[in-house]
């Protein structure tokens, strides 16, 4: 079977609507020899990969065996230097530009995996803003939020995850991309009120501080929370997608959308900016400390 | 005084793991249980989140032993980063609510989404 890729898809609600329609299409398709043909494709988000890679997860879950043909050279070079492309039988180029966050899939007990993983992809990058040190571990503080969300709720197989940055653009964007295809947020939240909750507005709902579907010994509520105050802060752009609900924050305004089909799983794509000099630190830095209790 | 080193504990210099959290919870509680005053010191720590925290420190307040007034006396926080102070805030308050009584929460969850009718 030969499954072509549409060109140009891009992180946007018609993207994702796209892609995730498309490809369910073919989720119930077991035990057959998959080719993807990339011959259309003349451009890719690299950040895309992280949900590349879990399609082919479900597609490989079902015993399905994927290789890909017809790659352009530009699209092949961006795939081979974030290594999207090494277990398909291409080589590795080297990223002399240092702009890639490689794409890698993580299991959810893989903590030091991923640790090492942000640790050289991101922290060691010499195009990282090392002028703003605090901007820089807010960054990686909600990279790892966002991290730890996957793992806890989505009690999933595999995290992937795979970024880019984009040093001469004004902004110096920084896009990064976690999916996984577990549990995702509508199903966690409609279990936790026992109802069904449109995925859209249980994106929305988890996003708020408090709200969190952990029970027992453990309080929650505050990950997401955390990670949309500082994308408020930066002037960022946060996108979650979990079942059939696309929830976008961006330039002061939330969309919430439906998608025709539902994706099993949660991506989070965030676009970070790094010349954010005016970042100050988010602390009331007078607080009584002593008596924090 | 019981001085505890999380990047010893955890062995990582990144504190960012539920599971991490819950090392250090047992270990203050340990200490704690015996009204053994602890200072727990986060040199070195790189980066901290919230899931760490809600383990380590929020899980306090599920013992209704542990009042504010006891953790002021015997948990003393040494080494936190100014940047990081207002996650301990957040995670405290919230740790707060959480158990204050935990179906009183899960029935005001309830009314946020759906109204109170």
């Amino acid at each position: 079977m030969t499954i072509t890729i549409p060109n140009d898809i891009r992180s946007e609600f018609e993207g994702y609507n796209y892609i995730i329609t498309w490809i369910n299409k073919y989720k119930n398709v077991k035990n057959t020899e998959i080719i993807f043909d990339f011959g259309r494709v003349t451009f890719l988000e690299a950040n895309l990969c992280a949900l590349i890679g879990t399609i082919f997860e479900m597609l490989e879950s079902n015993n399905n065996i994927i290789s890909i043909i017809n790659i352009q050279p530009q699209v092949e070079t961006i795939l081979r230097k974030n290594e999207f492309l090494l277990p398909f039988g291409f080589n590795k180029i080297t990223d002399y530009n240092d702009t890639v966050l490689r794409y890698r899939k993580f299991t959810p007990t893989d903590d030091l995996g991923f640790n090492n993983y942000i640790h050289n992809e991101l922290l060691n990058k010499r195009q990282f803003p090392s002028h703003s040190e605090k901007l820089g571990k807010e960054i990686t503080r909600n990279i790892f939020e966002i991290y730890e969300n996957a793992r806890t709720h989505g009690q999933c197989d595999y995290i992937h995850s795979c970024g880019q940055f984009y040093p001469n653009k004004l902004n110096k964007p920084l896009y990064f991309t976690i999916v996984d295809k577990g549990v995702n947020i509508k199903q966690n939240v409609s279990a936790f009120f026992n109802q069904d909750i449109d995925a859209a507005n249980a994106i929305e709902w988890a996003m708020k501080k408090g709200n969190t579907t952990k029970s027992g010994d453990t309080s929650g509520g505050l990950g997401l929370a955390v990670i949309f105050e500082f994308i408020k802060h930066n002037k960022g752009k946060i996108q979650i997608i979990s079942s059939n609900g696309f929830y976008e924050y961006k330039n002061e305004n939330t969309t919430k959308r439906k998608l025709t089909t539902i994706f099993e799983g949660t991506i989070v794509n965030i676009k970070f900016n790094l010349n954010d000099s005016n970042y100050y630190s988010l602390v009331n830095e007078e607080e009584d400390f002593e008596n924090i209790f | 005084m019981k001085h505890l080193i999380i990047k010893d504990i955890i062995n990582s210099e990144l504190a960012v793991s539920t599971e991490n959290g819950e090392k250090v919870f047992k270990l203050i509680d340990s200490y704690l249980q015996k009204k053994e005053k602890v200072e727990l010191d986060f040199v070195g720590i790189s980066i901290m989140i919230t899931a760490f925290l809600n383990a380590a420190i929020g899980k306090l307040y599920g013992k209704k032993e542990y009042t504010p007034d006891f953790l002021n006396e015997y948990l003393k926080l040494k080494n936190v980063e100014l940047e990081d102070r207002s996650l301990f805030k957040d995670v405290i308050q919230r740790a707060k609510e959480y158990f204050a009584n935990k179906e009183d929460f899960e029935k005001n969850s309830n009314n946020a989404i759906y109204g109170n009718d």
